[in-house]
């Protein structure tokens, strides 16, 4: 019998194919950055927004951590794009947590992500 | 995980010999020599001729008599058995001891239990290479030191250290010198008779025995003895009592044979294959070779990637089975203290990666994991923000 895989599919979905990696593609009326540092473990995340009539368009990151950040950090693009910029206010971290199955020592992590979505939304909600 | 693994992790344990495994069975059956070897019975007497020509044959591959083996359940008791045991018999003329920082934790466990208990402990640090210089060693002696433990090949790095000139300053100084073995025995050739060695721990499932049992040398010559650390019914002239696993000495004796046998084959299976291993890592920018180049067992490659986290390493990694330099899903994340004390940062300590490999690896195997770590690296640097993705300036 195998230990319980430390990673479920929609870790190693997003892991493997994070398709919201990367920068934003093009200008946008609105358009916010951040970018967070962990000292401890040394994670790193760079979240970025492009926002136009009050919808998010397009969603980036870049991060540097552990598959649960990355996959983490992915899904939340993923959930964010396309829907009203409002959403952002609310980090969804419960679910995070079950879609992903996080380790609750990795908690850290995750609440690293919330700041950089705070982070963001700040910006947004000063230039909106 | 869907694909079949790909073993690179010979070095944590190899897969067990079929014809290891086969002669381990016949011991297992009614009518193989299942008895214990400590009764005087015909089956007892069987089994324990079954127990001596393994010694002989584990004897035999070191170079040395079949009396100077005792036999342990591996390497880590051989080693607490060997530290502890030699330390606490001279006690009485000294208590300074001393090992090196990149020690496997059987030994640096042990060092720190005496040290709790009285004995004095001087930490060695390698160089950049991994080596301890032998001006190193001679600095550290002092007039009560009674044991010096230095590791043959390193089990992260496979780095080999010169027992022989490091043993012979000890031998100078009538210090006993002893060496953790469990990653060479096997797999270079040692000569006991000829090496300046007087204790020496090995396990047989590093090279291709069964896990549970091994062994360790006591060289005969005078203060050169370990008092034990168990008690019971005398087994092993009272230094290891308990019934002898006898499938596991059969084993392990088989094992030895085989390896005495095609070691110059393995060696050059696992030098071809690291060859094939370095040529397609060159093609990857800004990685760390973490070994000496000149004194590194063929069959161990590690390897640190500037700009990549090492958790996630692993899993960009799968299905290929190696190790990593960081404890991985802990919250500590606490990088490798071996390659820490080599002088890497915490950042490229994390980020290594340790290939091991051997007799079964084929260079398919290689093939897939260099395709495997190829996308794992330019993933994660793909991904990383732009500091990180310039490994010039990795550290996060």
């Amino acid at each position: 019998m195998l230990l319980p895989e430390p990673y479920n599919e929609t870790v190693r979905a997003c892991f493997h194919d994070a398709a919201h990696a990367g920068e934003l593609s093009r200008d946008y009326p609105q358009k916010c950055a951040s970018a967070v540092a962990e000292s401890a473990q040394g994670a790193q995340i760079a979240l970025a927004a492009g926002i136009d009539a009050g919808i998010v368009r397009e969603m980036r990151f870049r991060v540097w951590g552990c598959p649960h950040l990355i996959a983490a950090t992915e899904w939340l693009c993923g959930q964010l794009e396309s829907g009203p910029a409002a959403a952002m206010e609310n980090f969804p971290l419960q679910e995070i947590m079950r879609q992903l199955s996080v380790p609750v020592e990795k908690t850290g992590r995750i609440l690293l992500l919330e700041d950089a979505l705070k982070s963001l939304t700040r910006q947004w909600s000063r230039t909106d | 995980m869907t694909s079949a693994p790909v073993y690179l992790d010979y070095a944590a344990t190899t897969p067990t010999d079929p014809r290891v495994a086969e002669a381990m069975h016949a011991c297992l059956t009614g009518e193989g020599a299942f008895a214990n070897p400590s009764s005087i019975h015909v089956a007892g007497r069987a089994s324990a001729a079954l127990v001596a020509r393994a010694r002989a044959r584990l004897a035999s591959l070191l170079g040395t008599d079949a009396n100077r083996i005792t036999w342990t359940s591996g390497a880590t008791e051989a080693n607490n058995l060997a530290i502890a045991g030699a330390a606490k018999f001279r006690a009485h003329r000294g208590k300074h001891l001393v090992t090196m920082l990149t020690e496997h934790k059987a030994v640096t466990a042990t060092f720190a239990a005496l040290e709790k208990n009285g004995f004095d402990v001087t930490w060695l640090r390698p160089d950049a290479d991994g080596l301890l210089s032998p001006a190193e060693l001679q600095a550290a002696i002092r007039e009560d030191t009674q044991l010096v433990s230095i590791m043959h090949v390193n089990n992260e790095t496979g780095v080999i250290q010169d027992i022989r000139q490091l043993g012979a300053i000890c031998r100078e100084r009538d210090i006993l010198f002893h060496t953790d073995a469990a990653q060479s025995v096997g797999k270079l050739p040692l000569n006991l008779d000829d090496l300046p060695v007087d204790l020496l721990s090995l396990t047989a499932h590093k090279f291709y025995g069964p896990q549970g049992i091994g062994a360790l040398y006591i060289a005969e010559r005078p203060g050169c003895h370990v008092l034990p650390l168990t008690f019971g019914g005398g087994q092993e002239r009272g230094l290891r009592p308990g019934t002898l696993p006898v499938h596991l000495i059969e084993g392990i004796g088989v094992a030895a044979s085989i390896a005495a046998g095609q070691m110059q084959e393995d060696l050059q299976h696992v030098a071809s294959l690291r060859q094939q291993l370095c040529s397609g890592l060159g093609d990857i920018p800004h990685l760390v070779r973490n070994d000496a180049p000149n004194n590194t067992y063929p069959g161990i490659l590690n390897v640190s990637a500037a700009g990549v986290e090492g958790e996630s390493l692993m899993l960009g990694l799968e299905p290929v089975c190696a190790a990593s330099g960081s404890a991985c899903n802990s919250t500590s994340g606490e990088s490798s203290y071996v390659l820490r004390a080599h002088g890497l940062d915490d950042a490229l300590a994390q980020s290594a990666v340790r290939f091991s490999f051997g007799r079964m690896t084929s260079s398919a195997d290689i093939d897939r994991a260099l395709e495997r770590y190829q996308w794992a690296v330019n993933h994660l640097r793909a991904i990383a923000p732009i500091v990180n993705a310039n490994p010039c300036n990795a550290s996060p």
